[in-house]
């Protein structure tokens, strides 16, 4: 009797602790979810600017800048009311050049915020807050950042370099936003046909002499729009909103087919690693060169950085065959072939793979599988009839010859050499047998990809394109039955390999799914198949 | 040395004792069971999976159960979160994927049939028997209807039937056992048209799952549910979502539910044997008890009486003694008195 008393006082705390956690703590969920309501927008700025001078003690301002911007238009007043300019050029911080010391950057923000509030007010207007602390230093944020960031493609390249066109000699002024650094005296300076992405030197983060990418696009953009608009001449937004908020970005003007840009880079290049040949006499190379249209390329991605990140050098500058300090080690074959990194060519093609259209074969396809070794010799071509082994020509030419020789269309056997149809009746029991339109399918396949280059060209063998269904036998024009490989599920000689009706099944259903075909739906048997009479 | 008989009975009977209760607490407290070598399962793979309910209809042929209150065409059904019951021993459910609207992804539910099974452990009938082929299996003969398993599974999985009156059973996925023995696939495994389902030795499809993970990092998590679940299931998954996402419990931990309860359970059969040994044995010492009070007390008020018997005895006899000196003393002094009077007169007379 002694022991149970106690044991049934803790049963009773316990019953009662979870009855409150039950209805007390349900009952706050919901009332948070009453609370947040939040709002999304693109123009949000915290400033936090004391975080310099230590550990903020109130938390950080959410500052609306276009709201701000808008209001003192209104006022007919410009961005001088809260920027001061140095250099002829408007400085991001608010109202001062530097961040002085801690007292001196609170008073600038605390007198200048409220007595424009104030003012404001004053005039029977609506302005920000004036009296409670709260109110501009948020315990909890509710508004989200919809901020976007803007990519500078080859369209808006293009179109800032008309822009900025000599109406007489008809040259662009490439000075304007190109420029590199002169470390001996300390002055900016244009290199002509040196030109690269801001990037390259503007990083994350303000380093020593170089701002980061955001403080100096901001500098730059904002400054030469605003220069621009105060002189009527169109040109991008000044706002927040105008480049970084997704629906505005949707109504930038795009030009669809943008003239090359003039830098003086290759049409052609012969991509190959040089080694010294076994009698140290030239140049021997271990592979084939692989000829690359980097012309061709230019117009496929949208910047020059998808694959030149780091600078616009050529690829063996950094990637050597043994691998260097500048290429972080990753050696040229690697470089090339990596297929999980989007820069290598490898993994550029796989990701063009994911179209559905090429998809419907290649996602059946193991990522880990090692290429044929005859695929190789698609881009380390064989050389061609008289030229050297030792290449010692101009090696452009080389590539672009070898190039030219290419053939870029979609090729296969002969329409009576392909089957019409093609019945299934191995595996009819509860239906009839299936007529697969087997030269329809081919046919929409190769409609699908008639337009690419680089399915065409590795899709120039008759038979590759049947390799899509008819996987992992060789290539013939008349491939073995599925049968003579899939049989009884579940075969433990051949664990990995599906039994016939779940190689059908699984083989169909997931082009079907990958095309987005509306029908046959695969949970509608008699889309296929026809039900047997009794 | 001789030793009586009743001694030699007493070693025994010890040395039985120690025997049975010594061996089960060294299994649970020293090496993990990795499953009966060869042992069968199924690998469910979701990523195959098209939720045409075919295994659903499979399970209730070969199982002989009644027909759904839906039919197995009507797919409607999937978007409600089911489970398995006395007359399902499996359902398909279906959850939205997250990452793509269009694609559904479909979760079968049955019994995983756990290397170490919680509901057998939680039996203390036996009613449960993991046999040699993998399988968790039933024998109703033996139930008592305590439904211990149900509670015990962390899958969720026995169902009771609670609409039969007089022989009420659990129900639950057999992996199909005599038709394995037969040589016959599971009725879910045999009626999925795609493969989603494939039935092996369970080293064999982890060898499985784990090549379709490697071919296809992009479509798979990489994770085989049932490998170490629980320790281990004989029914395996792969996934194209997290499995948190399509209701699977991710926070069940890789002890086998056994090891994590054989001392409590352990306990159970002993306290359940014991227990009315106990009660009868504590009744008949208070029942004795009482009757020895009732006895001393009887004897103790028996002893009083005689006491205070004695005690008054004593007292009258001393009364009396007294009384009979004091007669004496009495009648003494009335005779000298008498004598002294008598003296008197005859002095008077004499005088």
């Amino acid at each position: 009797m002694k022991t149970a008393r106690p044991l049934l006082r803790q049963v009773g705390i316990l019953v009662a602790v979870a009855l409150f956690s039950i209805t007390g703590l349900g009952a706050q969920g919901v009332q948070k979810l009453l609370e947040g309501s939040e709002e999304i927008r693109a123009d949000i700025i915290p400033i936090d600017s004391m975080r310099v001078f230590g550990r903020l003690e109130r938390p950080e301002v959410v500052f609306l800048h276009d709201k701000h911007t808008d209001a003192i238009e209104k006022q007919n007043k410009d961005c001088q009311a809260c920027h001061q300019m140095e250099n002829n050029r408007l400085v991001p911080k608010f109202k001062r050049l530097k961040d002085t010391d801690k007292q001196a950057v609170m008073d600038i923000y605390h007198t200048n915020c409220i007595g424009c509030h104030k003012e404001t007010s004053a005039t029977g207007k609506k302005a920000g807050p004036i009296e409670t602390c709260g109110e501009c230093h948020p315990k909890k944020n509710l508004l989200i950042s919809s901020r976007q960031p803007i990519s500078f493609d080859h369209s808006l390249h293009y179109r800032h370099a008309e822009a900025n066109k000599d109406q007489r000699t008809n040259k662009g002024d490439c000075a304007l936003c190109h420029h590199e650094y002169n470390e001996k005296t300390k002055k900016l300076f244009y290199a002509k046909e040196k030109e690269g992405s801001c990037r390259y030197c503007h990083k994350k983060t303000t380093e020593e002499n170089r701002s980061s990418m955001k403080l100096a696009s901001h500098d730059a953009c904002i400054d030469c729009h605003r220069k621009k608009v105060a002189v009527k001449i169109e040109s991008g937004p000044v706002k927040c909103m105008g480049c970084h908020d997704h629906e505005m970005q949707k109504k930038i003007e795009k030009i669809e087919v943008v003239p090359r840009m003039e830098r003086k880079q290759p049409d052609f290049v012969l991509i190959r690693v040089k080694t010294p040949g076994p009698n140290k006499e030239g140049p021997s190379f271990r592979m084939n060169p692989a000829p690359f249209n980097h012309k061709a390329h230019e117009t496929y991605n949208n910047t020059c950085i998808v694959c030149h990140h780091e600078s616009l050098q050529s690829c063996v500058q950094c990637h050597t065959s043994e691998g260097a300090k500048e290429g972080k080690f990753i050696k040229l074959e690697s470089a090339m072939h990596l297929k999980a990194k989007e820069q290598s060519c490898l993994g550029c093609h796989e990701t063009n793979q994911r179209k559905p259209e090429c998809a419907a074969c290649h996602a059946f396809l193991a990522k880990d599988r090692r290429p044929e070794s005859t695929t190789c010799q698609l881009c380390h071509m064989n050389p061609l009839s008289g030229v050297s082994k030792n290449i010692a020509q101009d090696e452009r030419q080389i590539a672009e010859m070898l190039l030219n020789s290419r053939k870029t269309k979609v090729l296969t056997y002969n329409a009576e050499d392909i089957p019409e149809k093609v019945v299934i009746k191995a595996l009819s029991e509860k239906y009839e047998a299936v007529e697969l339109p087997h030269r329809k399918i081919i046919h929409t396949l190769l409609n699908n990809i008639k337009d690419s280059k680089l399915a065409g060209y590795y899709h120039s063998d008759q038979g590759t394109i049947c390799q899509g269904c008819h996987h992992n036998s060789p290539v013939a024009k008349k491939p073995p039955n599925c049968g003579s490989c899939h049989g009884k599920p579940f075969d433990e000689s051949n664990a990995f390999r599906p039994g016939l009706m779940g190689a059908f099944h699984q083989q169909c259903m997931g082009c079907h799914q990958v095309l987005k075909l509306v029908k046959p739906t695969s949970t509608g048997c008699t889309d296929c198949h026809k039900l047997k009479r009794v | 040395m001789s030793i009586s008989r009743r001694k030699f009975i007493g070693w025994m009977s010890a040395a039985g004792l120690g025997a049975t209760f010594g061996k089960s607490a060294h299994a649970a407290a020293n090496k993990q069971f990795k499953g009966y070598p060869d042992s069968v399962g199924v690998l469910f793979d979701n990523v195959l999976c098209i939720g045409c309910r075919n295994c659903e209809a499979g399970c209730n042929k070969v199982n002989e159960l009644p027909p759904p209150s839906q039919p197995f065409d009507d797919l409607s059904v999937l978007a409600k979160k089911r489970r398995t019951s006395s007359k399902a021993y499996t359902v398909v459910n279906r959850y939205e994927n997250t990452h793509s609207k269009k694609s559904p992804i479909f979760r079968k539910i049955q019994c995983n049939h756990c290397l170490e099974p919680a509901c057998a452990s939680a039996c203390f009938v036996r009613a449960f028997t993991k046999t040699k082929e993998g399988a968790v299996v039933y024998d109703a003969s033996v139930c008592v209807g305590c439904r211990y398993c149900m509670i015990a599974c962390p899958f969720e999985i026995p169902a009771y039937e609670y609409d039969e009156p007089l022989t009420p059973r659990i129900r639950k996925c057999t992996m199909c056992h005599p038709r394995v023995i037969e040589g016959k696939l599971p009725g879910c495994v045999e009626a999925c048209p795609t493969e989603s389902l494939t039935f092996g030795k369970r080293k064999d499809l982890i060898n499985i799952a784990r090549e379709r993970i490697k071919k296809f990092p992009d479509r798979y998590v990489d994770h085989i549910y049932g490998e170490h679940e629980m320790g281990g299931t004989n029914w395996l998954y792969l996934s194209g979502a997290p499995y948190k996402e399509i209701g699977m419990r991710e926070d069940l931990g890789t002890v086998p539910a056994p090891e994590l309860t054989a001392g409590v359970l352990g306990a159970v059969p002993i306290v359940v044997g014991l227990w009315p040994v106990l009660l009868t044995g504590v009744y008949a010492m208070t029942k004795r008890k009482e009757q020895i009070a009732q006895k001393e007390k009887e004897q103790a008020v028996f002893h009083a009486l005689q006491k205070a018997d004695a005690a008054a005895q004593l007292k009258l006899s001393e009364a009396l003694t007294k009384a009979q000196k004091e007669k004496e003393v009495a009648i003494q002094k009335e005779v000298k008195k008498a004598l002294a009077e008598v003296q008197k007169v005859q002095k008077e007379e004499g005088s």
